[in-house]
């Protein structure tokens, strides 16, 4: 298992999955930084992502247009990608704006890498 | 009577203190340092653009000179509307002359602004200067019954010689040249002027409109290296801002910040403009502190005004026969709003049924006041300030179509207020655009990073990245471009009349260059440099359609060699990229022109009363200063006992209500205002920020203000969330009018729990 923590994005990878940990405010700024890293470990193999956003409390709609990038870069390369430990208000805002038709919601990270590793048998949906 | 230190700063003819005098300072200096400059005394040409105003600054300079009571004796003359000929206006000189001389060996200001004759003159003249001012005034009275009005005009100016050297040196200032034009003479006063005053050895000044003077000094064979030239503008934006407010408060005239910027923009920087217009609303007790009161003003005043005699007079002189003066509106304003500007003297001679002789005269001074060019051969019209085409335009309506005055007065205050949000728009926008022509001029040959012309390489390679990190890295990297070096640099607009329809002008300039400065025909190159306007990363369609614009831009100018450089704030998608490729374009977002522009020189890239129970903050905008209001908004609204839950919700719509604010509004002092009014059962914040109109509020926004439920929800976009999120996360949401940018109501209730 491997870390590191880049300019100000922690992530570290588990076999072929690469957890990337958001940070407390995710606007434009973070929210390439999580890209970058993103791009980072698929193009260093990894095939499944989760994005954890326990630290994060407040979140713009920049930020969230360029999670939505994220998740089409997560489909182009054929990879999983799962949002975790997001609080209330934050799903609400992705339910609002409709984020959560496309992708998964896991309630922490170890729920979202139990999903991640029966997926590579079946197909199965998590949510809250 | 001496008064020592009193004398400093005392307003002889000047009209302001000058405290009050903005905006000409290095002027100011040139001018009063010109006549003590070593070596053989110069004259000083005073070029003048139109509406530069220059008045004021030969008056403070007069003043600066009189009370330093030094060798130089300051003379100031006015050409004057009312001299009917040269020679009247020579004695006139005279006069003046020998008054302010006297005025000034007596140290007694006060007779500056006196009427005399000269044998009142000569008696008032000290003891030291009676004798040769006795002898000039003597043999001007033998003089003036000549029958040699040539000889008389050069006696008159050479007036000042006659000042024994121990007595001082004479520095004549001579206002309002193109005056001489007007006169009904056969002696030309202004060649007089120059061909007297350079034989005088004294140093002295000539101001008046640019073309006029230049003109002058042709006509008197003038060798212009014996002539120093001080060229005066209109006003800067600054200078102007400067301007409007030191003189409103001098004429106790109310403004606030958006009306001051209006007028700056809508004046053109022009002084007598903003002092007429200051001057009317004094007069007229009015405040000019909205759109409204502003526009109101301007079109009174227009119509019956300072600004109106101005205009009206200036006609008069230009066109002094009513029927050529009504011919002459129609077809200046028709040239105005038409397309095709250039047309021969044959169809104006037609047009204007005039003789040509009176049609040359009449052309020569539109020209002079730089209201068309005419070479002799074509006219090219249409020019001119925004304030003489709306007078050209009323008075159009008023004299040539015979509308009810009624009618036009009310057009213009409507298309006057229509206007003014696009000009602060156009002004915020120059503001805050890339300066394109600036960096070109300095590419010179130098080499920079391939990079920042691609942008899909250097967002694979940086997107997220920290600034550090790219600059790191850029400094290492290996694939260097050498710009070309860049000898003319103009708008598209310059070349192509219709291309700054898709935008702002200065956002598409075209560069003519070599590369690798070597000045041959196979290096030669233009490039063609635009800025797109695009929240997002640009699409191919927007990328393609402007590679085609400007493609047939290249080919309609006969530009053979071209190099198209596109510029997108955030740079452009990967469909766009390859298509940039694909035709051999550079395609860079703001972020690569700011470096590059840190890389090839010195650049600077684009950079309440309250109430007991209502709060006021004030943020720059940028730098996660979102996060600072939402915190603050925390701390309100527990006051209230809102629940968490709500709180987060009002904090994320104060985040994306910022968000908004500075990202489209090209705002000019990029600051946020917030508003908080606590009251029993809700929380009101309102956000406002000067500036432009987004354009996705502008349909939002009506006189009333409209409710927000009418937002188009079908967007699509992955941007502009913003107004969206805020609607459903706050129970009201409205726009309040506002001339100068936006304002956003918002309102939160307060739901208590059952306990």
């Amino acid at each position: 298992m491997g870390e590191s923590t880049g300019a100000s994005i922690r992530s570290h990878c588990i076999g072929t999955t690469a957890v990337v940990y958001a940070s407390d405010y995710l606007n434009k700024l973070t929210g390439e930084k999580i890209e970058r890293e993103c791009r980072k470990q698929l193009d260093g193999g990894c095939r499944a992502l989760v994005i954890n956003f326990s630290d994060t409390e407040l979140v713009n709609s920049i930020g969230i247009s360029i999670l939505l990038g994220i998740i089409d870069i997560a489909e182009r390369n054929g990879a999983q990608l799962i949002f975790s430990d997001l609080n209330t208000q934050t799903i609400e805002l992705f339910q609002m704006l409709g984020l959560t038709r496309h992708v998964l919601l896991a309630r922490d990270e170890e729920e979202a890498l139990t999903v991640l590793t029966s997926y590579t048998t079946q197909t199965s949906t998590v949510g809250h | 009577m001496r008064q020592g230190n009193s004398k400093q700063g005392r307003r002889i003819l000047g009209r302001v203190t000058q405290e009050e005098f903005v905006g000409r300072t290095a002027e100011l200096a040139q001018l009063v340092s010109h006549p003590a400059v070593a070596g053989e005394p110069r004259g000083l040409l005073v070029l003048l653009a139109p509406l530069a105003g220059v008045s004021e600054l030969l008056r403070q300079t007069y003043d600066e000179l009189f009370n330093r009571q030094g060798e130089i004796v300051p003379i100031y003359f006015q050409v004057e509307r009312t001299y009917a000929t040269a020679v009247s206006a020579a004695i006139e000189f005279l006069t003046t002359f020998v008054l302010q001389y006297i005025a000034y060996k007596r140290d007694a200001p006060s007779l500056c602004q006196t009427s005399l004759t000269l044998p009142d003159l000569v008696r008032l003249a000290p003891p030291s200067d009676h004798e040769w001012i006795a002898e000039l005034v003597a043999a001007y009275n033998k003089e003036r019954f000549s029958d040699d009005n040539k000889s008389l005009v050069r006696f008159c100016l050479s007036a000042p010689q006659r000042v024994p050297p121990r007595s001082g040196r004479p520095f004549v200032m001579i206002d309002g040249v193109e005056l001489a034009a007007y006169l009904n003479t056969a002696v030309q006063l202004d060649s007089e002027m120059i061909k007297t005053f350079n034989r005088s050895h004294l140093p002295y000044a000539l101001a008046g409109l640019r073309r006029q003077v230049l003109e002058a000094v042709h006509r008197a064979g003038t060798n212009f290296e014996t002539v120093d030239m001080l060229r005066l503008d209109r006003l800067t934006e600054e200078q102007a801002r400067q301007l409007i407010e030191t003189a409103a408060h001098r004429q106790k005239v109310s403004l606030n910040e958006e009306t001051r910027d209006l007028l700056a923009e809508q004046f053109e920087g022009s002084p007598l403009f903003i002092t007429a217009f200051l001057q009317a609303a004094r007069e007229r007790n009015v405040s000019p502190t909205t759109y409204l009161a502003c526009e109101q003003l301007y079109v009174d005043d227009l119509m019956g005004g300072h600004l109106n005699r101005h205009f009206n007079s200036l006609l008069e002189e230009i066109a002094a026969e009513p029927d050529v003066r009504r011919s002459l509106i129609r077809v200046l304003h028709e040239s105005a709003i038409g397309g095709n500007r250039k047309t021969p003297f044959e169809t104006w001679r037609r047009l204007l049924n005039a003789e040509t002789p009176a049609l040359q005269k009449v052309l020569a001074q539109l020209h002079m006041h730089e209201l068309l060019n005419w070479d002799g051969i074509s006219v090219e019209a249409g020019g001119g300030p925004a304030v003489w085409l709306d007078y050209l335009k009323m008075r159009f309506r008023l004299d040539v179509m015979n509308e009810p005055r009624a009618t036009v007065v009310a057009q213009s205050i409507a298309d006057a207020l229509k206007r003014a949000p696009h000009t602060m728009a156009h002004h915020y926008r120059r503001t805050v655009n890339l300066k394109l022509r600036e960096l070109l001029g300095r590419f010179n040959g130098q080499l920079v990073p391939e990079k920042l012309f691609h942008y899909g390489d250097f967002s694979a390679s940086y997107k997220g990245a920290d600034l550090e990190e790219i600059v790191r890295d850029l400094d290492v990297e290996s694939q260097l471009l050498r710009l070309p070096q860049v000898f003319h640099t103009a708008t598209c607009s310059s070349f192509v009349a219709n291309i700054d329809q898709f935008g702002d002008k200065e956002c598409c300039v075209a560069a003519h260059a070599f590369d690798g400065a070597i000045y041959t025909a196979a290096n030669q190159v233009v490039w063609l440099v635009a800025e797109l306007e695009s929240k997002l990363e640009a699409d191919r369609r927007l990328t393609e359609t402007w590679l085609d614009r400007l493609t047939l831009f290249a080919i309609h100018s006969g530009f053979h060699r071209t190099r198209i450089w596109l510029i997108a704030k955030e740079g452009f998608s990967l469909e766009a990229s390859e298509l940039l490729k694909q035709r051999k374009a550079f395609g860079s977002s703001r972020q690569q022109f700011a470096l590059l522009a840190e890389r090839i020189g010195e650049f600077e890239p684009p950079s309440l009363p309250g109430k007991p129970d209502e709060f006021e903050i004030v943020l720059p905008m940028g730098d996660d200063n979102e996060l600072l209001a939402a915190s603050i908004t925390e701390q309100i609204a527990r006051r209230l006992d809102f629940q968490p839950e709500a709180i987060n919700q009002i904090k994320t719509a104060i985040v994306e209500a910022c968000i908004n604010a500075s990202e489209h509004s090209f705002s000019p002092d990029r600051k946020i205002y917030q508003r908080f009014r606590l009251e029993s059962d809700k929380l009101v914040i309102t956000i406002s920020s000067r500036g432009v109109v987004p354009s996705n509020l502008q349909a939002q926004i009506t006189e009333q203000g409209v409710k927000f439920g009418e937002l188009d929800e079908a967007s699509e976009e992955r941007r502009g969330w913003g107004l969206k999120l805020i609607k459903t996360l706050m129970d009201e949401v409205e726009f309040e009018r506002v001339d100068d940018g936006t304002s956003l109501r918002m309102t939160k209730y307060l739901r208590r729990t059952s306990s």
